[in-house]
């Protein structure tokens, strides 16, 4: 990696309390996928919320494309091309599919607010059709219209990626979107963010414990425990690494892979 | 994108039958009505506006405000100062509102910090605060004795009739703007920012400067309903714009809906005409306010206009039934396979 990265993060320290939560991250992600897995507690949510400017660390540096994050607010770091989406999707119930994902253009539409009011519906129209056409590549143009509460949560994680795509992000932070979803709604999910990650140059990082998928999508995968780098490597080498193996796989996996 | 559903094309064309039915009684009811009657219609129209304010900062942004009766105030002295002193009426009544857009900003800053109870009572406050300077800057205000109104009249209409065209004319303004931004982008992130605070940030949205703007737009709509009640009053004392007010005020948004653009004016309605209507009760007023408040709470908590809108939604999916038969048969809690 080195120089094609996008994301590198240096030397991060985080304390909740006398708690350690992070100690002397490093780590990196460029184009593509990156996986990031540990066990829970391992503190692979703490380093997001860093990342997206929710959590100052102690110490250490995050970049973005070699531009400084640490000490901007939430909302500049999104201005500057960071998505993210939430363990437990953040959407609003009353609203329909189709608003829940325009609003993740609406922070990034170059318009101001004044000239969005008073210009014609012509843009809020482009917009539509663009959000209903990503809305489509997710298989989820028919419900487009309906109160994004009625649909169940495997979909619900869907929209809230489609929200954080129609962001156009440069960085996108997905935490564990397969969680709690079925194997279509995966599939649903990830051959579109493949197509979106060799089109656009998407440098996609994912906190995932279904090590199949990681291993199926990531060319290189960080292992976190208890705060700590434990190993950075291509998914193969990684899941046979025998500290990884045991702070994280377990025995059974162990047996199995022989 | 072409191909609309039925349901769509009977929802627009009933309600550009509706608008064009509501402007054309607008233009011509008052030659049907006798003064007094246009009087209590044009005072529907100004609590209306007033409290599309409180749709706004309330109903869409999610911050309990209780100032809207200091900027209805506002509104009414700083328009009749202005407009005594040699600026024309409208002019008066847009630089007042501008500037109680202003100390809505100023207000909605700090205000955006505090949340539910605590805003509600720091609002209240600066309603307080508003009453205060009415009664004691006697050189400008008249203090407790009052100030008179110096009536607008527009060419030969009259001084009624010209109010009423002027309410009117301002709370069609004021829905056709607020409807087409509740659907569109300021109108989403408010309601974002009410709903979702947390993650606002992750969207590249400021919460504050929402919650700010929803501020100065409710500040602004008030003291232009204020600037309009005062010309209704002819004269005016700080007494008509006390807690009292407030009270009034959220009647109308609880009754009406708070997050409705029609539950203002529906609110209103309700307030203006029952008062009206048992002014000679006394105190069974209040007592009627008190029980309906009740009523509503326990029966539609999101108001009059939710009831309104779930009936005409279920009348539109039944007229449209044949057309639509397919999509509804399919469930719409399954992601398409």
């Amino acid at each position: 990696m080195g120089e094609d990265a996008v994301l590198s993060c240096r030397g991060l320290d985080v304390a909740f309390g006398g708690n350690n939560v992070l100690r002397a991250i490093d780590f990196e992600a460029g184009p593509g996928f990156t996986g990031l897995i540990g066990p829970n507690g391992a503190g692979k949510t703490t380093l997001f919320n860093v990342i997206t400017g929710y959590v100052r660390p102690a110490a250490g540096e995050v970049h973005l494309n070699g531009v400084p994050l640490i000490g901007k607010a939430p909302a500049a770091i999104a201005a500057m091309g960071v998505a993210r989406t939430f363990q437990t999707p953040k959407l609003i119930p009353d609203m329909t599919v189709l608003e829940n994902v325009m609003l993740g253009m609406d922070g990034h539409r170059r318009l101001r607010d004044w000239r969005s009011i008073l210009s014609t519906p012509g843009s809020e129209r482009t917009a539509r059709v663009q959000a209903l056409d990503v809305l489509t590549e997710f298989g989820l143009h028919r419900f487009a219209n309906e109160p994004v509460s009625a649909l169940p949560l495997g979909s619900q994680k869907l929209v809230e990626v489609v929200r954080a795509l129609l962001s156009r992000p440069k960085l996108l932070l997905l935490d564990e979107p397969a969680a709690g979803v079925s194997a279509g709604d995966v599939t649903r999910m990830t051959n579109p963010l493949r197509r979106w990650t060799t089109e656009s140059d998407l440098c996609l990082v994912i906190i995932e414990h279904d090590l199949e998928l990681v291993s199926e999508l990531c060319s290189s995968v960080t292992v976190l425990d208890f705060g700590r780098v434990l190993a950075t490597d291509s998914p193969d080498v990684v899941t046979r690494h025998p500290d990884v193996i045991t702070a994280y796989l377990g025995a059974s996996f162990a047996a199995e892979r022989g | 994108m072409k191909q609309r559903s039925p349901q769509v094309v009977a929802r627009r064309l009933a309600s550009l039958v509706a608008i064009v039915a509501v402007l054309v009684v607008a233009v011509v009811i008052p030659n049907y009505l006798n003064g007094y009657s246009l009087y209590i219609l044009t005072e529907v129209a100004i609590y209306a506006i007033a409290c599309l304010g409180l749709t706004v900062v309330i109903g869409w942004s999610g911050q309990v405000a209780l100032a809207q009766a200091g900027f209805f105030g506002l509104g009414a002295y700083g328009t009749a100062y202005l407009d005594s002193h040699g600026i024309s009426w409208f002019v008066a009544a847009l630089i007042t509102a501008i500037l109680a857009a202003v100390i809505g900003m100023l207000i909605g800053l700090p205000a955006a910090r505090l949340r539910g109870f605590y805003l509600a009572i720091a609002t209240l406050a600066f309603g307080d605060l508003m009453g205060q300077v009415f009664n004691e800057w006697t050189s400008v205000t008249g203090g407790p004795a009052g100030l008179p109104v110096d009536l607008v009249s527009i060419g030969s209409l009259g001084e009624t009739r010209s109010l009423w065209y002027m309410s009117a004319a301002f709370l069609a303004v004021s829905v056709a703007v607020l409807w087409h931004v509740s659907r569109t982008r300021w109108g989403r992130c408010l309601r974002a920012v009410r709903n979702i605070e947390i993650a606002t940030g992750s969207l590249g949205l400021s919460a504050t400067k929402y919650k700010v703007e929803a501020f100065a737009v409710s500040a602004f709509l008030g003291s232009i309903a204020g600037a309009l009640f005062g010309q209704a009053l002819t004269f005016i004392t700080p007494s008509s714009f006390s807690v009292t007010l407030v009270i009034e005020f959220l009647i109308v948004v609880l009754v009406g809906g708070v997050d409705r653009i029609a539950g203002a004016i529906v609110g209103a309605g309700f307030l203006v005409i029952i008062q009206e209507a048992l002014q000679s009760t006394g105190a069974y007023q209040r007592l009627v306010f008190g029980l309906s408040l009740l009523v509503i709470v326990r029966f539609l908590p999101s108001g009059v206009m939710s009831l309104v809108y779930s009936l005409g939604r279920q009348a539109l999916a039944v007229m449209a039934r044949p057309a639509a038969v397919d999509e509804e048969i399919e469930p719409t809690v399954k992601v398409a396979s």
